[in-house]
């Protein structure tokens, strides 16, 4: 009786809330510069799923029970990543699509000029979506995007839950494979960001939910699943370029699954066309620039594999934090190591169990096939993060091949389930597996120093501070209308959003070797000219190429407080340029401000 | 749209919500209002037009309705930007309203007379500590997501003052020297600037965290080129030391070096 009552929604809820209070906690400790144990964080996200894990193995809970569960696991673990930023987008691209809103918003037309990333301009689903509700409910583009954001991951794990239980037949199944599918690398925070791929990927799901349902309903019932197939296809399309390209690539092996296996029903050719049309057509008519953008760095990835696994270049060290400064950054904990592997080796084990079962019973379906073409695929694209230039490409990639896996996972957990004649006994152990696979997940999807958040932000004798890259950012907004700037790359990033200028940075052009170097060099001054850019922050700070770091405080013996030669910012006077900023350690300068 | 309720309701939700996002400058009531209106009835109108008469599982409808919507914002976006008048308040509140009561309308035709006296099923209500643990619970969320948004005291975060200039106006005959502590606590600075061969001025300069003052001082122009202002901030412990500097060439050039 009373374990039941433990077990009821209403207390899992209330667990969930304490267990988001503790995240929120420990993020607030680190923000404070108390360095608090991030066990304490650990504990707060274990609070939140191992209740809603443990339930969902039960045979007790309705369908409806079980949806309301993992909704309630979807939102919690969101709000985890909403805890984590304050007020203010955090993640490196979010300040790129949070300044096409500014510019959908300022100029009432899309594809305005964004030097962030340039293709995403072209891509403006997400940004059009979110200015809709700027415009309509005159909130922030941080509360509106966080809210439109936090609507697409209800939508995605209610979708994923669909799409598993009319697969497997099985809600208690269902259930499963979402709670598994919480475990990838990108869940906690990158794919809960303010970027395209948050809204984009829910959609896809939603896409081939609506497609099982069209195989599994009546002939006369088709017509209307495929209004929101239709309707996702171009709306992915414009939304992002990867998404459009994996549900085209999905879609068209279906078709022909189904023209080869023979498959009695409908074959989906029609809309694997529309998928490839519409991803193609964007691709020519709209939005060149994303061959740019998204080639180079395939073809450096394959390069990478290539190089690494001839022995010409020595393989990425896992769990080496990738930060692009000198600065050293924390390692992640050996038991942090530990955990991640340890996820690796249960999905693994999952994956086994769970393959040799989808043989036996349902390898005349393609779909199936197709996900467990995506779980064995899982693991190859794991073989990326020994290559330096390829493992961002396999962790993102593994997003969508981990819907596969998660599915063949649901067939895993069942045969642990099936084992073993104490089912208290199986469940625990099973809700400790998934709880392994979500931590380690996060702890393999994000760099372990940043896990809890940085002080942006601080207040002082009951008044604000800001960090110093934000304090120039709100210089910028409130004393230069839409200048332009050649920056370091965290300057870069606020100056975008929430500083709404035109800012440069990177190698492409190469603005980073300007803003860092100790000297002047011949080709330095006409590329500024070249791309019209008066305006140079010249930052002292090691961290300040890190768009994942250098944007917040510098604190003491902790991180942040290494500099460069002060020739960083001597290095223009040789010209000389008027000094229109000056917080110590960064430097904006005026080119036109000269002699 | 006789006899379908639910129809008629979310034509009249659309319609309330779309004027009041418009028209209404209270945030929290324009938020309330365009939720409902972006985010669960064009998609709720979408999919009961093309579900038509057949029954759709209610959990189903919910999550197509927002997936639909999301479907709908986005590719409303593209409509929208067609049109000279681009994306605004009013466009998307009107395109918006427009779908629901078009798809609607749609509905209503495609769907079968209703039948009187059709029985909903019996639904569970929630027992009240059911409620009220909801409610801690989501109380506790709040406060979770409250204690994210503010600031905190950071004493070990690296406090700093950042020194501004810049011309007042474009005719470029006076700055504005801005001061702004973003230190832990109040501090005390000289301020002195030169403008040119011109006698410097002197200020002296206390900030409490997160204030901000700003000056105003005259640009006499000089008859052989840019004049050359130089703002100089010294904290008053260490007078003689520059703590930050600025520096302009007034009038500014037009063109890059």
């Amino acid at each position: 009786m009373v374990s039941a009552r433990l077990e009821s929604l209403p207390v899992i809820a209330l667990l969930a809330a304490i267990g988001l209070f503790l995240c929120s906690l420990a993020n607030a400790l680190s923000r404070a510069t108390l360095a608090p144990s991030p066990l304490i964080y650990w504990l707060g996200v274990l609070v939140i799923a191992l209740p809603i894990f443990f339930r969902l193995s039960s045979t007790e809970p309705s369908r409806r029970e079980r949806l309301g569960l993992v909704l309630l696991l979807g939102l919690a673990l969101y709000c985890v990543k909403v805890v984590h930023d304050g007020i203010f987008f955090t993640l490196s691209d979010e300040y790129v699509h949070a300044f096409n809103v500014h510019n959908i918003e300022q100029y009432n037309h899309l594809y305005h000029f964004n030097p962030g990333i340039r293709t995403t301009p072209y891509y403006p689903g997400l940004e059009g979506a979110t200015s809709a509700l700027t415009m309509l409910t005159g909130t922030s583009i941080y509360v509106s995007g966080t809210i439109l954001v936090g609507a697409a991951r209800l939508v995605f794990v209610a979708a994923l839950f669909f799409l598993f239980a009319r697969l497997s037949g099985s809600a208690r199944g269902a259930g499963l494979g979402v709670a598994v599918y919480a475990g990838t690398t990108n869940f906690l925070f990158w794919g809960a960001q303010f970027s395209y791929e948050s809204l984009s990927l829910p959609l896809v799901v939603v896409v081939l939910m609506a497609f099982v349902e069209r195989e599994e309903a009546p002939a006369e019932a088709r017509g209307a699943w495929a209004v929101p197939m239709v309707l996702g296809i171009l709306a992915i399309t414009i939304t992002h370029h990867l998404s459009s390209y994996a549900l085209a690539a999905i879609l068209v092996a279906l078709a022909v699954l189904y023209r080869v296996m023979k498959v009695e029903k409908p074959n989906p050719w029609p809309f694997a066309l529309l998928a490839v049309a519409a991803a193609v057509g964007w691709l020519l008519i709209a939005a060149r620039s994303t061959t740019g953008y998204l080639f180079p760095v395939l073809e450096e990835a394959v390069k990478a594999i290539w190089k690494t696994a001839a022995g010409e270049s020595a393989p990425r060290t896992l769990f080496h934090q990738a930060s692009s400064s000198a600065e050293t950054v924390a390692s992640t904990p050996l038991a942090a190591r530990a955990v991640a592997l340890l996820a690796v080796a249960v999905l693994a084990a999952g994956a086994f169990f769970g393959l040799r079962e989808l043989w036996r019973r349902k390898r005349r379906e393609p779909l199936v096939l197709v996900f467990c073409a995506g779980a064995v695929a899982f693991f190859a694209a794991l073989t990326l993060r020994f290559a330096p230039a390829a493992w961002e490409t396999g962790n993102r990639a593994g997003s969508y091949f981990f819907i596969g896996l998660a599915f063949v996972c649901i067939y895993g957990a069942a045969e642990l389930l099936r084992r073993g004649s104490k089912p208290m006994r199986q469940r625990l152990l099973l809700s400790g597996a998934l709880g392994i696979v979500l931590v380690g997940g996060a702890i393999s999807g994000w760099p372990w120093d940043i896990q809890l958040a940085r002080p942006l932000q601080a207040s002082a004798d009951g008044r604000d501070i800001d960090s110093e890259p934000l304090a120039l950012a709100e210089f910028a907004r409130e004393r230069l209308d839409g200048s332009r700037f050649a920056a370091p790359g965290s300057d870069a990033r606020l100056l975008l959003t929430p500083g709404n200028q035109i800012v440069y940075a990177g190698q492409g052009p190469d603005i980073e070797d300007i803003v860092d170097g100790t000297e002047l060099e011949s080709w330095q001054l006409p590329l500024l000219r070249e791309n019209h850019l008066p305006f140079v922050v010249a930052d002292r700070r090691l961290i300040s190429e890190d768009t994942l770091r250098g944007e917040f405080f510098a604190v003491k013996d902790q991180y942040g407080t290494a500099l460069r030669e002060p020739a960083v910012i001597h290095k223009f006077a040789r010209i000389p340029a008027g000094r229109v900023w000056h917080s110590g350690r960064i430097v904006l300068l005026n080119l036109k401000d000269r002699p | 749209m006789r006899g379908h309720r639910d129809l008629r309701l979310a034509c009249a939700a659309a319609v309330l919500c779309a004027l009041v996002a418009a028209l209404v400058p209270l945030e929290i009531v324009r938020l309330i209002a365009a939720l409902p209106l972006a985010l669960f009835l064009p998609g709720y109108a979408v999919v009961a037009v093309a579900f038509g008469s057949r029954e759709l599982e209610q959990e189903k409808q919910l999550m197509l309705s927002v997936a639909v919507s999301l479907m709908i914002l986005v590719l409303g976006t593209f409509v929208l930007n067609i049109f000279p008048f681009g994306l605004t308040t009013g466009s998307w509140a009107v395109l918006l309203a427009v779908i629901v009561i078009a798809a609607c309308r749609g509905a209503a035709l495609r769907r079968a007379r209703p039948t009187a006296g059709k029985k909903r099923g019996s639904r569970s209500r929630p027992s009240l500590p059911a409620v009220a643990i909801g409610a801690v619970a989501l109380a506790i969320a709040v406060a979770a997501i409250a204690l994210a948004q503010r600031p905190l005291p950071a004493d070990d975060a690296v406090g700093f003052t950042a020194l501004w200039m810049l011309p007042t106006d474009s005719s470029e005959d006076a700055v504005a020297v801005g001061v702004v502590s973003n230190q832990h606590h109040r501090t005390s600075y000289q301020l002195e600037v030169s403008p040119g061969k011109s006698q410097s001025q002197s200020y002296r300069v206390q900030l409490d965290p997160g204030e901000e003052r700003v000056f105003e001082i005259d640009v006499p122009s000089e008859a052989d080129g840019r004049t050359h202002v130089v703002a100089t901030l010294y904290r008053t412990l260490r007078p003689g030391e520059p703590y930050r500097r600025v520096t302009s060439w007034l009038p500014r050039q037009k063109t890059l070096p």
